[in-house]
């Protein structure tokens, strides 16, 4: 049988929700890394050509004595110092963010590590990690809700930057508000940066995208734009995999925006951009390895569970824990912050009773742990041979009215 | 765990751009040579560039070279990452009640950032919060049939009043800094008279306490407002304040009274009196701070910890039992059946229990409204149905001691 109380706490299989604080950097990484890749790739072909159109000319120069003086050799060799240059400065950017991430998954693991020398869940030091983690939760939340401001401020105020994901996040919520505004052209851009992975994913984001924007050419009704409709169909749309998507958007020159039949008229439908948008979220979380439900909602659903009772929604007031007596501690279920969303989710399962010591009960039925009820009664100044009941104390009984009860 | 501080390290120290930058400089000095020793010799421009073309390539190479550790390094990590959370799999949220009352969830956000004091902050996301309302996710498996009720659309309609629940977190704040910091109780007794009766009603001993610390401050030669003064001015100014204050506790803490008047001749060796613990009580002041934000938060009918907070540890804690219990029916291909009880016990520390909890002895099932607890004269508890299954209405045995009773003796009790 299962213990009903512990406060063993096992750290490695504590850190379930924290796996994306270490993902997180790495995309972080990779993409700075793409990115110094493409630049380097970008300048070296260039520098190369221009390289070697110098070199020639300057050859074919030098065999026919009456040209010209190498000036255009300095040119060129001064405008692939400035390229080579310019790369470097944004080498050096690159690298700058590269360090700053690795020394924020640093701080993330020294976090994580710092679990490990707690000695239990009763430990102070435990409840200031949990803090911790409350506030990235609540940071991830914001970040998802498209918050961001307020995201930003908490993480300032409570000293967390490093353990949460400003600005990826806030890259998200940009592109997936210019999808719902109607926009194609960020989303694209950040479908080429990922392209791999997205091809690994086997997603649709891409082809949907195109999709879109051949709609939209489409929709114009405009002869110029139907031909440039036509080759933009070729080239990215007619490579899916499923020919029925090509032949449907095909399908789709024959009808008119304003047409009533299916599936043409929901191809037009300015819906398709908030589908758009959670397709994008969907696979941005997908790529990244990220839950699709804020971390937040994860652990609090099964908080409320975990700590929800029958008692919490019951009509009746609970004797051992009630916001009206200041004996009791307010059950966190039951405080109005919780009480409704707790109201859908199962209560605890438990196999066991958990009273208070000695219990005893009260004529009206209370059950009261018997050093609770006469501690309580000596501070309320109940007259001797009296019993006030804690949860409503214009209730006054005789001592002997107490009754023993047995609780198994 | 170690892997990875071992790949970050690595990172940080070897596996980075840093090279890259260097050789692309190399890069930049062969070209800026070259550029010299043409503009020194315009007749070398052949020769120069052709060698350049060669070396600028090789310089080139270097630095894709460069670029391989700095993608192993990565790879590297995130092979380590996979390797952590290898039989960990993100939680899946299943039993997600919350993504279909996100306004619900707001408010509770925005209560907690609130009573934690963060009122900045709360400000911001209440702005941003109404400026783009969440919008419900119906989540499958989570039937919603409390959407359509009154208190869903008072929220959503944003009249959560986060105005009125700030000036009162405000007021608590400004209280509690005045109680630490100042060691100044006035702010703190002015609330409790105020709430006198409420106060009382509830058992409460706040605004006692707070008196007899205000007497015992002064008692000490403290002044209302702080400054010490003289020793025997200030056994005076207690005396003072006991006769003008205490008159309404005579009734109830009559006993804590006189203890204080009984303590008045140890004035000068209060530290050898019987009543060294009311006078030398280095925890008073963290009590009274306890006690006044319980009851302050009570009186609002919230709990005095974050219930965020508690609810998200708690669900922390339970996580990894939930994971296992859908791993096994997973694996058993099995569903869980009861909708409204987990399915598996959760342990969480002592600190986590609120409610005391039933559960009847013969059917092992948790007393409900439907289903409360009932006592037989004998004592002994268990649960509505199973004692009307027992008896059939008729006179019954216990079925843990010889007594036997009617069911109508039967008598509903609350836990």
């Amino acid at each position: 049988m299962a213990e009903l109380t512990t406060t063993k706490l096992n750290a490695e299989s504590h850190l379930l929700l924290d796996q994306p604080l270490l993902r997180m950097p790495y995309e972080q990484s990779r993409k700075t890394f793409n990115q110094a890749r493409k630049y380097i790739q970008h300048e070296q072909t260039s520098v190369q050509k221009t390289l070697k159109a110098t070199a020639s000319a300057a050859l074919k120069a030098s065999q026919n004595p009456s040209s010209t003086p190498p000036a255009d050799v300095l040119n060129n060799l001064d405008a692939m110092i400035t390229k080579m240059q310019s790369l470097k400065r944004k080498l050096v950017d690159l690298n700058t963010a590269e360090l700053a991430t690795h020394a924020s998954t640093q701080a993330r693991l020294a976090h994580l590590q710092s679990l490990h020398t707690i000695p239990s869940l009763a430990d102070v030091k435990y409840e200031e990690w949990s803090r911790v983690r409350l506030n990235r939760l609540l940071v991830d939340y914001l970040l998802r809700s498209g918050y961001g401001e307020s995201a930003a401020q908490l993480a300032r105020e409570k000293g967390i930057e490093e353990l949460v994901d400003l600005e990826a996040w806030g890259q998200c919520a940009r592109i997936e508000r210019s999808l719902r505004a109607g926009r194609t052209q960020e989303a694209v851009a950040w479908c080429a940066d990922n392209r791999k992975g997205l091809e690994k994913l086997g997603c649709n984001l891409e082809f949907e995208l195109r999709l879109q924007q051949y709609i939209e050419m489409v929709r114009s009704c405009d002869t110029k734009k139907l031909i440039e409709a036509r080759t933009h169909a070729r080239k990215y749309l007619a490579s899916h995999s499923e020919t029925n998507f090509a032949i449907r958007a095909a399908g789709l020159l024959a009808f008119p925006p304003e047409t009533e039949a299916e599936p043409y008229k929901s191809l037009y439908s300015p819906n398709r951009y908030s589908h758009l948008a959670s397709l994008f979220l969907t696979t941005h979380n997908a790529l990244y390895s990220l839950p699709s439900r804020p971390l937040l909602h994860i652990a609090l659903s099964a908080g409320l569970s975990a700590l929800k009772t029958p008692s919490c929604h019951s009509a009746y007031a609970s004797s051992s824990a009630n916001a009206s007596s200041s004996t009791t501690t307010v059950c966190p279920i039951c405080s109005t912050e919780l009480n409704e969303l707790a109201r859908n989710v199962p209560y605890a399962h438990h196999t066991k009773s958990y009273v208070e010591n000695d219990p005893v009960v009260l004529p009206n039925g209370r059950i009261y742990g018997w050093e609770r009820l006469k501690r309580v009664n000596e501070k309320f100044g109940t007259e001797k041979g009296k019993v006030r009941d804690p949860t409503d104390l214009n209730v006054v009984f005789e001592d002997r009215a107490i009754k023993k009860v047995f609780i198994s | 765990m170690e892997a990875l501080q071992r790949e970050v390290e690595q990172l940080q120290k070897e596996n980075n751009l840093e090279k890259t930058v260097e050789d692309v400089q190399k890069t930049i000095d062969l070209l800026l040579h070259a550029r010299q020793a043409i503009a020194a010799d315009a007749s070398a421009a052949p020769v120069t560039m052709a060698k350049l073309q060669n070396s600028v390539q090789q310089s080139f190479d270097r630095v894709n070279r460069d670029l391989k550790p700095v993608h192993q390094g990565l790879n590297n990590y995130q092979k380590a990452v996979t390797n952590m959370f290898k039989d960990k799999p993100l939680p899946t949220a299943e039993n997600d009640a919350l993504s279909s009352h996100p306004s619900l969830v707001n408010r509770a956000i925005a209560m907690h950032l609130l009573r934690e004091g963060q009122f900045s902050v709360a400000a911001t996301f209440i702005e941003e919060a109404n400026a783009h309302p969440p919008q419900p996710e119906p989540t499958p498996g989570t039937p919603n049939p409390y959407l359509q009720e009154a208190w869903e659309k008072d929220l959503a309609n944003g009249t959560f009043n986060s105005q009125k629940l700030q000036q009162q977190f405000a007021e608590m704040y400004h209280i509690l800094h005045e109680l630490k910091q100042q060691k100044n109780l006035a702010p703190a007794i002015a609330w409790a008279k105020e709430r006198s009766i409420v106060l009382e009603n509830r058992g409460s001993n706040l605004e006692f306490e707070l008196c007899r610390l205000q007497f015992v401050c002064l008692f000490k030669g403290g002044d209302i407002q702080g400054p010490p003064a003289d020793p025997v001015l200030g056994v005076l100014r207690a005396m003072q304040y006991a006769r003008s204050d205490f008159g309404p506790f005579q009734h109830r803490y009559g006993k804590e009274v006189s203890e204080l008047a009984a303590a008045m001749p140890f004035a000068h060796n209060m530290a050898e009196s019987p009543y060294r613990r009311i006078f030398y009580n280095d925890s008073a002041w963290e009590e009274v701070a306890t006690s006044f934000t319980r009851e302050f938060c009570s009186l609002l009918g919230l709990s005095a910890d974050s219930p965020l907070y508690i609810a998200a540890t708690a669900g922390a804690i339970a996580l990894p039992t939930l994971l296992k219990l859908q791993k096994i029916m997973k694996d058993k291909r099995t569903e869980w059946t009861t909708q409204n009880e987990l399915p598996v016990e959760i342990p969480l520390p002592p600190a986590y229990h609120f409610h005391s909890i039933f559960v009847c002895p013969v059917s092992k099932e948790q007393a409900t409204d439907q289903n409360p607890p009932m006592m037989m004269p004998c004592g002994h508890v268990i649960a509505k149905e199973s004692l009307d299954k027992i008896s059939k209405g008729a006179r019954f045995k216990c079925p843990y001691c010889p007594a036997e009773s009617h069911p109508r003796e039967a008598k509903k009790v609350f836990l």
